[in-house]
């Protein structure tokens, strides 16, 4: 074996001589590419390992959803930021009707709109869509049949520019609104989809990599566990126009990494920055650290099924001991914001009132009402980082300390999210530590869940049967008038607040680093920005 | 014939062990109290979408009956619906390996290159300076956490200096080669693409070198430690009196003689290096097998994970295979043994 004469050598010193050639910068690239290469394309990086699809009847995961909500438009949308009034996207106008038996819903399509194809948009495609979503029956498909309670037969095209759907009086107008502002409302351009059907799978095949909307941008590639490429839509007929020629979605899991790469240059937005990276980006040149809003909440679930939770002072008690300023200011430094009630900021309905923080007397006074002294109580807490970027055990530590102050012992016991969402759903926790984040951008998909005992979600969990609070709850849904609507959840928010068996703690905001020529990035607490706004 | 008995008597060990190993992973994976189902549903699923969730992935038959589907299902070349991604297991895997494999081979490559020079270097300068540096190299390889190194690598060649990308198996603005093997050198080779294959060469060496240290400085203790066995030999003295210039000594006739344990260690390492690649694959957002295996298993992705555990089960035998044919060519004995 005489390694000396091996062709190896041939390769090695390939390999070194590539080595030694520096890498051009990401400015100069080689080759053209179809967005216009580095200086129009947005450089994304985050951690994609949840994308499963692009299809936005299918995708109900962050990046998925990202990606779907820049490559199709919806009948109705939220502009930026701001989740309180629905404004016009494909349709120019709506109407909400009370026929008696049912609600029908009628919207006007945009004049002249397009798809990326050229085809103009009908109330046929609409149709479609909907019954598309109705047909493929995944994740996200219950917030047509379970939320909004549609059928195939819901859905009409009355002529090529209207379009009707009837919900039944059980479910909630203003909330299927919300729920068609998400990307399961986007409108597919069902002449293309038609012909990509293949074996009768509605052209889930093809979506599930390709695009065939009318969204700012269209998908040009998705290379799996590394890139998704989306250019701009030429054919765009919504506003504003994209600025840049294209976004590069990079999947990098590591987060000292897309720090490094943002320090760099060669990442323009770093999505998945903790605690640690936003602090080493401080003052560094050429690089800017902002937050979005989200809408999780992270609480406490008291089983009231599990004595002496099941009264109400005990809880009260426990609530009153906690230091929220504490943990919004000194734990997350930032990175959560003091929310007491169920509701979160940035929806309808959301109640500002935070009444309590650390009044260790008033505590044990209420625990002496209760005829309570000395509590033991077990703590379930999930692994990881919590929302915000603290890791749940230190979040649990601090619970701990603090109830401890009015003789309450807690026991701390550490699992998997999977696993203690199975003890959780049994109603067999005592003290369960979890975060919660809407199905919809609707009080409703919050105030239902914790306090409908009914619909075995989180009231459920926590053995909490108040059938006087889950009838206002739903009566709330059905309110068609904004102003009477948030006065309805205003009453029930502050019940909640002293009488439910929570400990909301807070609510999370998201860091992201940006390079400080990246103009426009608003994020949006629905876990999407609209890249069209964005420039550089 | 006697090699072809012995290739025969590797391959049925082969099957077996590959049956053994999908009775364990499954069960294993089946009996942990962790639920699939929790996890790829999450908070907000109801009952009814948990059951046909359970019903989907034949979750609700009884576990004898599942491994004989999950089993047969192999025979057909079937793997199996990944929870997460909800593509076939196969797929997955076939998008993922080759960026593993091109990243072992290159991290062999590197551990061969400069293990076995530093080995025999080591052993001809025994006692003197070049040998401690070699040592307390190999003791570092040797004990440095992969995680560590790579954020360290990283920090200094890209983020510092400057002279190596960050991660990724190519340049963000320059086009994949065609697929043709999915090793992207290769297909940068074979479609004749020189910017690729400068870019692809680039982006392999921080992460090559980094999966590579390990392997490089356990070689390279295995050829110092044989090489200086060979050299206490009778014949060494018998050359030298010959009047044989040392390096002839050294490399041609202690060389071959002290490199036939290093091919046994390097069999054994490249199969390490597929299942080491998992820490390294993360912190170098390398596209491959490792990364895939480690989603899978946060999120009880069990289909994948089995799929995950045989491939290596076919992996690591049929690397030594390799190892047993190549030794079995270089060392006669064996032929007579």
């Amino acid at each position: 074996m005489s390694y000396r004469r091996s062709p190896i050598l041939f390769v090695i010193a390939l390999l070194v001589a590539a080595a030694c050639t520096q890498p051009p910068p990401s400015g100069a690239s080689s080759t053209p590419q179809a967005t216009g290469g580095a200086a129009s394309t947005l450089v994304w990086y985050a951690d994609t390992s949840d994308l499963i699809s692009l299809d936005p009847a299918v995708a109900y995961e962050f990046t998925g959803v990202l990606l779907a909500h820049n490559a199709y438009e919806t009948l109705v949308k939220f502009e930026g930021a701001d989740l309180s009034t629905i404004k016009p996207a494909l349709a120019q106008s709506w109407e909400i009707k009370d026929s008696g038996s049912q609600w029908d819903l009628t919207f006007k399509l945009r004049s002249g709109a397009k798809f990326a194809s050229g085809n103009a948009i009908t109330a046929d495609d609409v149709v479609y869509s909907f019954q598309r979503v109705l047909k493929l029956n995944k994740s996200p498909a219950f917030l047509f049949t379970d939320i909004a309670q549609i059928k195939d037969t819901s859905i009409k095209a009355s002529d090529a520019s209207t379009v009707v759907i009837s919900l039944p009086k059980t479910a909630s107008p203003q909330g299927f609104l919300s729920v068609l502002t998400f990307t399961i409302g986007s409108v597919v351009d069902s002449k293309d989809v038609k012909a990509k059907e293949s074996a009768g799978d509605s052209g889930s095949g093809y979506l599930l990599d390709h695009s065939s909307g009318s969204g700012a941008f269209v998908i040009d590639h998705w290379t799996k566990n590394s890139e998704v490429q989306l250019k701009a839509n030429p054919n765009y007929t919504g506003s504003p126009k994209p600025a840049l020629g294209g976004v590069l979605v990079k999947h990098v899991p590591e987060s000292t990494n897309q720090q490094f790469a943002l320090e760099k240059g060669d990442a323009d937005i770093a999505r998945n920055l903790g605690s640690q990276q936003i602090t080493a980006l401080q003052g560094k040149p050429g690089v800017v650290t902002t937050t979005g809003n989200s809408l999780q909440l992270v609480y406490v679930g008291m089983n009231v099924t599990v004595k002496p939770l099941d009264n109400v002072n005990v809880r009260e008690a426990l609530r009153t001991a906690i230091d929220y300023d504490g943990i919004v200011k000194d734990l997350f430094k930032g990175g959560a914001k003091k929310v007491q009630d169920i509701v979160p900021a940035g929806l309808a309905g959301y109640n500002e009132s935070t009444p309590f923080q650390a009044d260790v007397n008033k505590a044990k006074a209420l625990l002496q009402q209760a005829g309570q002294s000395a509590i033991t109580l077990e703590l379930l807490v999930p692994t990881g980082p919590a929302p915000g970027g603290v890791a749940w055990a230190d979040l649990a530590a601090k619970l701990q300390s603090d109830w401890k102050n009015i003789g309450v012992t807690v026991n701390i016991k550490q699992t998997t999210q999977a696993d203690l969402l199975g003890t959780y759903r049994a109603q067999k926790g005592q003290l369960v530590m979890i975060l919660w984040g809407p199905d919809f951008p609707d009080p409703d998909a919050n105030v239902g869940p914790f306090t409908d005992y009914a619909a075995k979600s989180i009231a459920f969990r926590n053995g909490w049967d108040d059938k006087t609070i889950a009838a206002k709850g739903h009566d709330a849904a059905l309110i068609t008038d904004s102003a009477k609507r948030a006065a309805a959840y205003k009453e029930i928010t502050d019940y909640v607040l002293h009488n439910g068996p929570y400990v909301v703690l807070y609510q999370p905001t998201e860091p992201f680093g940006l390079r400080s020529n990246v103009k426009g990035f608003v994020w949006s607490p629905m876990d999407w920005t609209d890249f069209a706004a964005i420039s550089k | 014939m006697r090699f072809l008995g012995f290739l025969l008597r590797r391959v049925v060990g082969i099957a077996a062990v590959m049956i053994g190993v999908s009775v364990i992973t499954f069960a294993i994976s089946h009996v942990i109290p962790a639920d699939p189902v929790a996890a790829a549903l999450g908070d907000h699923a109801t009952d009814a979408q948990i059951a046909q969730f359970r019903a989907e992935y034949g979750l609700d038959r009884p576990l004898p009956e599942q491994y004989l589907i999950y089993a047969t299902g192999i025979l057909h070349g079937d793997l199996g619906k990944s929870i997460r991604t909800r593509r076939s297991v196969a797929d997955d895997l076939a998008d993922s390996f080759p960026a593993t494999l091109e990243l072992s081979f290159a991290a062999l490559l590197i551990s061969i290159v400069l293990g076995v020079p530093a080995g025999v270097w080591s052993a001809v300068a025994r006692g003197r300076l070049p040998d401690y540096i070699v040592r307390v190299l190999s003791l570092a390889g040797g004990s440095l956490p992969v995680f560590w190194l790579g954020l360290i690598v990283i920090g200094l060649f890209y983020y510092q200096l400057g002279w190596f990308p960050g991660g990724g198996r190519i340049d963000t603005f320059v086009p994949p080669p065609p697929t043709r093997t999915g090793l992207y050198v290769l297909d940068s080779i074979l479609a004749g693409d020189l910017d690729a294959l400068r870019s692809s060469l680039v982006h392999l060496v921080l992460p090559a070198v980094t999966l590579g240290y390990f392997s490089t400085a356990v070689i390279a203790r295995m050829t110092r430690s044989s090489m200086l066995e060979v050299l206490g030999q009778d014949y060494m003295r018998t050359a030298l009196a010959k009047g044989l210039r040392e390096p002839v000594i050294v490399l041609r006739h202690a060389l071959r003689n002290a490199l036939i344990p290093t091919v046994t260690i390097i069999g054994l390492t490249f199969g390490s290096l597929l299942s080491g690649a998992v820490l390294t694959e993360t912190i170098f957002s390398w596209p491959g097998l490792g990364r895939y295996a480690t989603a899978s298993a946060v999120s009880l992705d069990f289909p994948a994970v089995l799929g995950v555990t045989l491939l290596a089960a076919i992996v690591y035998p049929l690397a030594n295979l390799v190892v047993d044919v190549v030794y079995y060519w270089l060392d006669p004995r064996i032929q007579h043994g």
